[in-house]
């Protein structure tokens, strides 16, 4: 257990910070929130979406009156570039910190996530993650760390548990699948955590077939190897690329499949992914974190969002956005921007209204990882992708078997 | 170092046989260890017949499209002896010019990529002449280097700059896949292996049947005595860099319709390319496109034995092996 | 700040093997990837003290890199050759440590997090100047032993293998030997920087120990400060530190007039990139290396 007298020391350390580092941003009146993703490089895309989203946060909460309980305090964003690469990122996020960020939010990759999540236990600034999915980030008993999405090893269990309630709810046989996972931490523990809950379902995985992650530029020998096993679904984890080779692989070879089941795919419920996979993405299901398509508020902020800056508002950036409102409700209960304290309100604190299809509200275990996270199911259907499974987030019904030969 | 690449002085007489004797017997030799390496695979590999064919399929068609990759770079490697980092993110910049050209203009991309090879002659014309020729000279191998990281990291966060970091893809007509032995022949890759056949044949004929194709093996032979009998040598870098990122446009063009097109979507080819061009011999098109084969090849098949990128890394190992045992690659000339 | 220390360190041990050895190596990531995995596996799995694990991946760096540059010079690899060698050594490692368990393969090591700051286990709070003293330290220790070197016997003898190996070999200098020896003093250097990395970042993972970007980070300060200069490494690592960091400073907040740049991804990078360029195209023998000319004529 952390002293807390040693707290109280490290608080009042970085307070001294913050006074000697003067205008940028310590003044109680405005409080500094620190994002840092992946500006450029690879996964700039994505990055920069994920920042606008959080940027659009701290915009509405700033134009609802800030944080009232300390003295309508306007917030304000500094983004940090990690440019996709862990040392980088930690540089970033040490740079904020001591440039005076209360909390910090991110980062998108696993690695990076690890690095700024050990600079954040150890200067007591609470980071809160927005995408980031490896299980290990929050296995070394950190603090100041909390997650909002499910973690690898819960996607990949209540995917094997609505994969088996898709079956049954359509009364048809699915107890035979082949497993396809990109190389590394975030497939590996998806695919461990699906296999296990699988078999208490009686779906038995015949094949599974891990693909390197970089230097992968054609799947069809992969996917042959993966339907060698005569599976009922082909069950898919990675990335965006990979994943669309996947499918695309999967239509040109036109096996006898009920569906091809994403599981925290990239690809598979992303706004462009319809376009781009053309024919081979039609019926494609993806089980993933996804934003509330049957909120009014999250359709609004989406709304808003495209307007503001012309693309559409991926789950990714929902998660941003619902990053810094987790950190302004803590802001609002703890009454003060001294980190530590913000540390202890977000550990309890409770958000009924979210942004995300998840089973409950928003509330941290001894962990930090978020109790109510969970997947839903979408498929794309007509070039769209659509809410489909669980029935009570539905926005279209369930095209199940998935695939016309 | 001029002395391994492959543009040796005595292939200058008048006609000159399309392969020597010795690269026949190399040749036939990698054809034999491949067989047996692939009866072996189908034997005692404990894995279907037809997902070993579709593994053979499909690693001789990636192994195209790195033979592809790697023509042009043989060509800059071979003559200018420059490590040139600049390989992929080039390649990326011309399927980004096909995907302007093909969305923005409404140009079926193979017409699209036709004109992207003057575009990228000019540009790597302009580069070599403008900027490399005044870094090459001395002996030192890390200012081109460093140059053409420069320009690799110029291009990728150019086009960020310009198209964002989000995934954009380019439509071929072609699209679709052949059946072959019950395995799947997609057209579009089949198209860019084809397409390496043809450059590798064009560039064949354009360097030994042209007086600019001589100049540039006089210039990669001994660029001090080509000097000496008058020939401009660094007009010759400056082609020779020009004719490389030809190599790259069509390499971009044939393979922008089954790629994710991102800034960083041709990094991952540049490393492979300098492996094949090393196992290949320096400076050898039927190394580049041997070398390209073999890689595809072993990654592939290797892949249905070890996950993940442990194929990556028997690659690795046979290009420590060629560079220890060969190091003038499988076609190089003899030191 | 601790950044440039690192980059500097890793540029000063390149230096000795390829600005006086004349090998120019690509692959320096191995040599900083075996230091920095050496004090992380160390730790976190027998406890060791990473002053203790530092020095073991010093060793065991020099023994490898040795090894390695042995099995290079006595097949005759030169030039682009060897630093096309160099660097696909530098990628199997990379790709083994992903695929080896005990290493915890894609996932990269932890280092256990203290609640105090410790100068035995190395661990301060993420602000503290301690970090900046170590670094400094460290870096300070390899320029002595740099400078050391190439006033000492052997290191004469290596740069005259450099400038003329056939000279060198039949005044009887033992070529091999003493290239081994300076191959071995490089690499022991960069594992240094690669155990401080890890204390620093308190995490290492294969992109950070063996990935590409880390051998060109050991090239890039070097050639922008000179090649086989004392003090150009030093240079070079202070100029590039302090370029990126201005101009990301600037593009977060640009002059008036330019406000629509802010933000805009990889503007940063790409004028980085073009600077780059022209410090190599202008500055042939980089920054130091063409002051000292100059002031020489």
């Amino acid at each position: 257990m952390r002293k807390k007298r040693l707290s109280i020391a490290a608080a009042a350390a970085l307070l001294l910070g913050l006074t000697a580092c003067g205008d940028n941003g310590g003044s109680s009146d405005e409080i500094a929130i620190g994002a840092v993703h992946p500006l450029s490089g690879p996964l700039a895309g994505v990055g920069g979406m994920m920042n606008d989203g959080a940027e659009l946060a701290v915009d509405d909460i700033n134009a609802a009156g800030g944080i009232k309980s300390i003295h309508g305090a306007k917030l304000t964003l500094m983004d940090g570039d990690s440019e996709g690469s862990a040392a980088v990122g930690q540089t970033e996020a040490r740079r904020l910190v001591s440039d005076g960020a209360v909390a910090l939010i991110g980062t998108y990759q696993s690695d990076v996530t690890e690095n700024v999540a050990a600079m954040a236990e150890r200067s007591d600034v609470p980071l809160v993650i927005d995408v980031a999915i490896d299980d290990k980030i929050l296995s070394h008993g950190y603090k100041y760390v909390f997650r909002i999405q499910p973690n690898a090893s819960t996607m990949g269990a209540s995917g094997a548990e609505v994969l088996s309630q898709i079956g049954k709810a359509t009364g048809q046989d699915v107890t035979k699948v082949s497993y396809m996972h990109i190389e590394g931490a975030f497939g590996e523990s998806t695919y461990q955590a699906f296999r296990k809950e699988a078999e208490k379902q009686g779906i038995q995985v015949v094949r599974n077939v891990s693909y390197p992650a970089t230097n992968f530029s054609d799947a069809t020998t992969a996917v042959t190897q993966a339907l060698s096993g005569d599976p009922d679904v082909l069950v898919v984890s990675g990335y965006y690329p990979d994943n669309l080779l996947i499918a695309e692989a999967v239509k040109a070879i036109n096996p006898n499949i009920k569906a091809v089941f994403g599981i925290a795919s990239g690809a598979y419920d992303d706004t462009s992914f319809p376009s781009d996979g053309g024919a081979a993405a039609n019926g494609v299901l993806s089980a993933n974190y996804h934003y509330s398509a049957t909120s009014k508020r999250a359709q609004d902020i989406r709304k808003r969002f495209q307007e503001k800056y012309g693309r559409p508002m991926e789950t990714a950036a929902m998660l941003s956005y619902q990053a810094v409102e987790v950190i302004a409700a803590g802001l609002e209960k703890s009454g003060s921007n001294d980190p530590v304290a913000l540390q202890n309100a977000i550990a309890n604190i409770r958000i009924d209204d979210t942004l995300l299809e998840f089973k409950g509200p928003i509330e941290f275990d001894d962990k930090g990882e978020n109790k109510n996270a969970t997947v839903i199911v979408t498929q794309v259907q007509k070039g769209r992708i659509e809410q489909v499974f669980p029935e009570e987030f539905a926005t279209s019904d369930l095209i199940f078997p998935a695939r016309d030969h | 170092m001029s002395k391994t690449t492959n543009f040796s002085p005595e292939q200058t007489s008048a006609h000159p046989p399309l392969l020597k004797r010795r690269q026949t017997r190399i040749i036939l030799a990698t054809i034999a260890v491949a067989v047996l390496l692939v009866a072996g695979v189908y034997l005692l590999g404990g894995q279907p017949t037809r997902l070993v064919n579709q593994a053979l399929i499909s690693g001789v068609l990636l192994g195209g499209v790195y033979a592809l990759v790697s023509l042009g770079l043989t060509l800059i490697f071979g003559v200018l002896h420059i490590v040139n980092f600049a390989q992929g993110a080039m390649l990326t910049l011309s399927m980004y010019t096909v995907f302007m050209l093909s969305t923005q203009a409404g140009l079926n991309p193979y017409l699209a990529a036709v004109l992207t090879i003057p575009i990228m002659f000019a540009f790597g014309w302009a580069f070599q002449a403008g900027i490399m020729n005044r870094v090459m000279g001395d002996t030192s191998h890390e200012r081109p280097l460093l140059v053409t990281l420069g320009l690799s990291l110029l291009i990728i966060n150019g086009l960020l700059m310009a198209f964002g970091g989000r995934p954009a893809a380019v439509e071929s007509p072609l699209a679709g896949s052949i059946s072959l032995f019950g395995t799947l022949v997609d057209r579009p890759r089949l198209i860019a292996c084809l397409g390496a056949l043809v450059v590798g044949a064009l560039l064949t004929l354009v360097l030994r049947k042209t007086p600019l194709g001589l100049a540039i093996r006089a210039v990669a032979a001994n660029d001090t005595g080509a000097a000496l009998v008058g020939v401009n040598v660094k007009r010759i870098y400056a082609m020779t860099f020009g004719l490389g990122a030809v190599c790259v446009a069509v390499a971009g063009g044939l393979m922008a319709p089954f790629t994710s097109l991102i800034p960083t979507a041709g990094e991952q080819f540049t490393t492979l390319a300098f492996v094949i061009v090393v196992l290949g011999g320096l400076g050898s098109i039927p190394g580049a496109l041997v070398g390209g084969l073999i890689v595809g090849l072993v990654q592939t098949v290797g892949s249905l034995y070890l996950p993940g990128g442990g194929s990556l890394l028997l690659v690795f190992v046979l290009f420590l092996l060629v560079l220890f045992l060969r190091p003038q690659g499988l076609f190089g000339a003899k030191q | 700040m601790v950044k440039i220390l690192i980059f500097a360190i890793m540029a000063v041990g390149w230096n000795i093997m390829s600005g006086y050895g004349g090998m120019f190596s690509f692959g320096h990531a191995a040599f900083f990837g075996i230091g920095a995995y050496s004090v992380a596996y160390l730790l976190s799995a027998h406890g060791l003290n990473p002053w203790f694990g530092m020095l073991f991946g010093a060793m065991l760096a020099a023994i490898v890199g040795t090894v390695f540059a042995f099995l290079c010079l006595r097949y005759k690899l030169e030039g682009s050759y060897f630093a096309l060698a160099t660097f696909a050594f530098a990628q199997m490692f990379f790709l083994l440590t992903e695929n080896l368990e005990f290493l915890n393969r894609t996932e990269g090591i932890n280092i256990p997090i203290l609640q105090d700051d410790s100068w035995l286990m190395m661990q301060f709070h993420p602000t503290s100047y301690n970090y900046y003293w170590i670094g400094l330290f460290l870096l300070v220790a390899a320029v002595a032993v740099s400078i050391w070197f190439v006033h000492s016997r052997p290191g004469r003898f290596t740069t005259a293998i450099r400038d003329d190996e056939v000279a060198a070999e039949s005044l009887g200098i033992a070529v091999l030997r003493h290239r081994l020896i300076t191959v071995a003093l490089s690499c022991a250097i960069t594992a240094i920087a690669g155990g401080f990395y890890t204390q620093y970042y308190m995490f290492v993972g294969p992109n950070q120990g063996f990935g590409m970007q880390v051998s060109v980070d050991a090239i890039v300060p070097a050639v922008i400060g000179g090649v086989g200069t004392i003090w150009g490494p030093l240079i070079g690592a202070v100029v590039v530190g302090g370029l990126s960091e201005t101009i990301a400073d600037l593009v977060r907040n640009p002059p008036a007039g330019l406000e629509f740049l802010q933000g805009l991804s990889g503007l940063d990078v790409a004028i980085y990139a073009i600077l780059l360029i022209i410090i190599v195209v202008f500055l042939p023998k980089g920054i130091y290396g063409t002051i000292r000319e100059r002031l020489r004529k």
